[in-house]
């Protein structure tokens, strides 16, 4: 007996992002996925960019670690409420660990909630959050293919962060490879150019968060 | 390794089926993946094999296919295949490309007694 059933496979994860998204919307909080294999920087460049936001907007982290939570003792100095997400073994996160967490948060006093989702490419892009966007954060230590590898992620993120700029001289990263892969890609993608430990670039990209943030006032 | 999730959620929805169709045996899961979930085939296979382990979908054999991605110029109109990961139009150079076929993650049907 055959049963024809056409149905999503991920139903569940996209149905639970939806609530998210429209829990957010209502409560009027930005939510940004940021994405990246491991140790492209992430953590480096929330440290960074939470030294800038504070000063202006309330701002929740949801950490997904596979076991520690190293990430999160490392914000744990910005004072910004931090709930993390050991997902043990899993190489992403999903609409419902951040539906769990999301009580943990004051969402009335918050204006945005950065994640950090496992170090990973390919993955993490595949399961909706719930987030309002995503940001590919990449290192030039990485090498300039990760466009062309793993093509979803720069199709699906609203802006990509090129991280690591100060160590350009010591590998044989091409930037206009990579330039070339990611216009054929995503030729509307933001790029920021950064070093997160020497602050290159950096203002470029808090100039755009912040008015991400500011203009954040979802119709509901 | 997001095989492994993915496969969770495919033999929960394939074990809830039989239960409704009182089937005793599901005997084969047919299924669509888009080229840009990257989904490996034997990979997925594995996977899905842990997942059903001692369920009524045990031995179900996977028929897995890949569909390739279609996309659609929003400027023109102009239906196209994707090739070499140029998102853009080659009738108007637009960059406001829709993805109309390539992200799927679809269980097709399933046979069973």
């Amino acid at each position: 007996m055959e049963i024809k059933i056409m149905k999503n496979i991920l139903d569940r994860n996209q149905n639970k992002a939806a609530e998210v998204r429209d829990l957010l919307a209502r409560k009027n909080v930005l939510m940004v996925n940021f994405i990246s294999s491991p140790g492209a920087g992430k953590t480096t460049l929330l440290e960074c960019t939470l030294d800038k936001l504070t000063k202006n907007f309330k701002i929740g982290i949801i950490e997904g670690d596979i076991t520690t939570d190293r990430d999160a003792q490392r914000l744990k100095r910005f004072n910004v409420p931090i709930v993390v997400i050991n997902t043990e073994g899993g190489c992403h996160l999903d609409s419902h660990s951040i539906s769990k967490v999301l009580g943990c948060f004051d969402l009335d006093n918050l204006d945005a909630i950065l994640v950090e989702n496992v170090g990973n490419l390919i993955c993490p892009s595949q399961f909706d959050l719930g987030e309002t966007f995503k940001i590919a954060v990449v290192s030039i230590t990485e090498g300039d293919d990760k466009p062309e590898k793993y093509p979803m992620i720069f199709r699906e993120a609203k802006a990509v962060i090129v991280n690591k700029t100060d160590l350009l001289p010591y590998t044989n990263f091409s930037n206009d490879s990579f330039t070339s892969d990611l216009k054929k890609i995503n030729d509307r993608i933001t790029r920021f150019d950064v070093s997160c430990t020497r602050g290159d670039g950096l203002s470029g990209w808090y100039k755009w968060i912040d008015g991400e943030i500011r203009n954040r006032y979802f119709k509901t | 390794m997001h095989e492994l999730r993915i496969a969770e959620d495919l033999a929960a929805i394939v074990v809830e089926i039989a239960r409704k169709e009182d089937l005793s045996k599901v005997t084969k899961v047919c299924l669509a993946f888009g080229q840009l979930v990257q989904i490996v085939p034997d990979i997925f296979d594995s996977a899905f094999r842990i997942t059903v382990m001692g369920s009524v979908a045990a031995d179900a054999e996977l028929a897995i296919e890949i569909l390739p991605v279609k996309l659609r110029c929003r400027s023109c109109g102009n239906d196209f295949s994707l090739e070499g990961n140029l998102f853009s139009c080659a009738v108007c150079n637009s960059t406001d490309i829709d993805i109309i076929q390539g992200k799927e993650m679809f269980i097709k049907s399933i046979e069973g007694e």
